[in-house]
């Protein structure tokens, strides 16, 4: 089942906050963050792909946050083989990011897995940034 | 700031299990539900004009156009103009043209009137107009991005998805024209790589297709970008293209924009 817009939007707006906190220190390095951001739910172990047009020449950060105290999520980016393609990652509790510096044009998938938490499914929003 | 939230919920679907501390070098991408995965993030015009700006400086002025199109009325024209227009902005902030920047903020706040969503660009625009006479080009970027999302998001909201595509996919077909006029004139392989869109061109002619608006999705306009995409996919595959390919890819575009632009076709 797929939520509405404004459902999704009351349901992890505190999700976007912490993603929006996660991104924050980079837009001082010269990332620009994109207005729109991606969300919804997860079990404990699901994880969730968005698909992205990434290009060769950019620097993408990837921003992951959840509203679930606690819970430790992640996300990771592989390329349309599927292999893993970030150069950088961190996760920190309801924070987590992945860099990448696409090698060359194509579709990226950003996975987004909730590892641990305490709710039965936690929000999540992600958000990512470019320069 | 207020962010746009797409949702990408697939409640209840349990996935793939991942392990809990070093990310797998590899992942079944099949695995994932096709509704997610075959949703791609649209880029917004920036990340594409950031990577241009990087391959060296193009005649950005030679890229403008005199006339950015009239408003037949038609909605799906209005849609698709609106976001040629503001692609053109985009073209005229990197041309450093305050004058055209601020004619263009108008433009989409006449556009936005014409279908409705005046209301969600007034303050882009008004920011649009400030930021150009400040020369805050990289500013005046992130407003167009602003407006760009504001105009689809007031669609949307107003449930008109169709057309709220229809303006994403205007400012893609006028940026193609312009990415491959540039490319074009400056063959190099990673400027004709950024054309290698295959699965944001498949997205577009999915949701074109899946239109809920018969009259919409019926239109000769709508027809002729379904068209469009259809001729472009296959040859947008290969990471690597050549300048005819390029070449061939701005006559493909610069028609449909002409298209839309005249409402004649």
């Amino acid at each position: 089942m797929a939520l509405g817009l404004s459902m999704a939007l009351a349901r992890v707006d505190d999700a976007l906050s912490f993603a929006h906190e996660a991104a924050d220190p980079y837009t001082r390095e010269g990332f620009t963050v994109r207005e729109d951001a991606w969300g919804g739910d997860l079990g404990v172990k699901d994880q969730q792909a968005v698909t992205a047009q990434l290009f060769k020449g950019n620097v993408y950060w990837f921003w992951l946050g959840t509203d679930t105290k606690g819970a430790v999520i992640t996300v990771h980016i592989y390329d349309s083989e599927g292999n893993l393609a970030e150069s950088e990652y961190w996760q920190k509790g309801r924070f987590a990011a992945a860099k990448i510096t696409p090698k060359k044009t194509g579709t990226y998938y950003a996975i987004v897995t909730v590892e641990k938490s305490s709710r039965e499914r936690s929000n999540w929003a992600l958000v990512y940034g470019y320069k | 700031m207020l962010s746009r939230l797409i949702p990408v919920v697939f409640c209840g679907i349990a996935l793939a299990k991942a392990p809990a501390q070093e990310p797998a070098q590899h992942v079944d991408l099949t695995k994932f539900p096709a509704a997610a995965v075959d949703d791609v993030v649209v880029p917004v015009p920036s990340e594409v004009f950031n990577v241009l700006d990087k391959l060296g400086s193009p005649n950005w002025n030679a890229e403008m156009r005199d006339n950015l199109g009239k408003n037949s009325g038609d909605r799906a024209q209005v849609a698709l103009l609106l976001g040629t227009v503001i692609a053109d902005g985009f073209i005229a902030v990197e041309a450093e043209n305050a004058e055209r920047v601020k004619d263009i903020g108008q433009e989409v706040l006449t556009l936005a009137d014409a279908i409705n969503v005046r209301k969600a660009v007034i303050a882009r625009s008004k920011s649009i107009t400030e930021k150009a006479d400040a020369k805050n080009w990289s500013a005046v970027r992130s407003e167009l991005d602003g407006a760009l999302q504001d105009v689809k998001g007031a669609m949307e909201e107003l449930g008109d998805e169709d057309l709220a595509q229809l303006v994403s996919l205007g400012g893609w077909i006028r940026g193609t024209e312009v990415l491959t006029s540039i490319v074009g004139k400056n063959y190099t392989l990673d400027g004709a790589q950024l054309l290698c869109q295959p699965e944001l061109v498949n997205y577009f002619s999915r949701r074109v297709d899946a239109m809920r608006n018969s009259r919409l999705k019926k239109s000769k306009l709508v027809q002729t970008v379904r068209r469009l995409l259809k001729d472009i996919r296959p040859l947008i595959k290969r990471e690597t293209i050549p300048i005819e390919t390029v070449q061939k890819i701005h006559t493909m575009t610069n028609k449909v924009v002409i298209v839309i632009t005249t409402q004649e076709s």
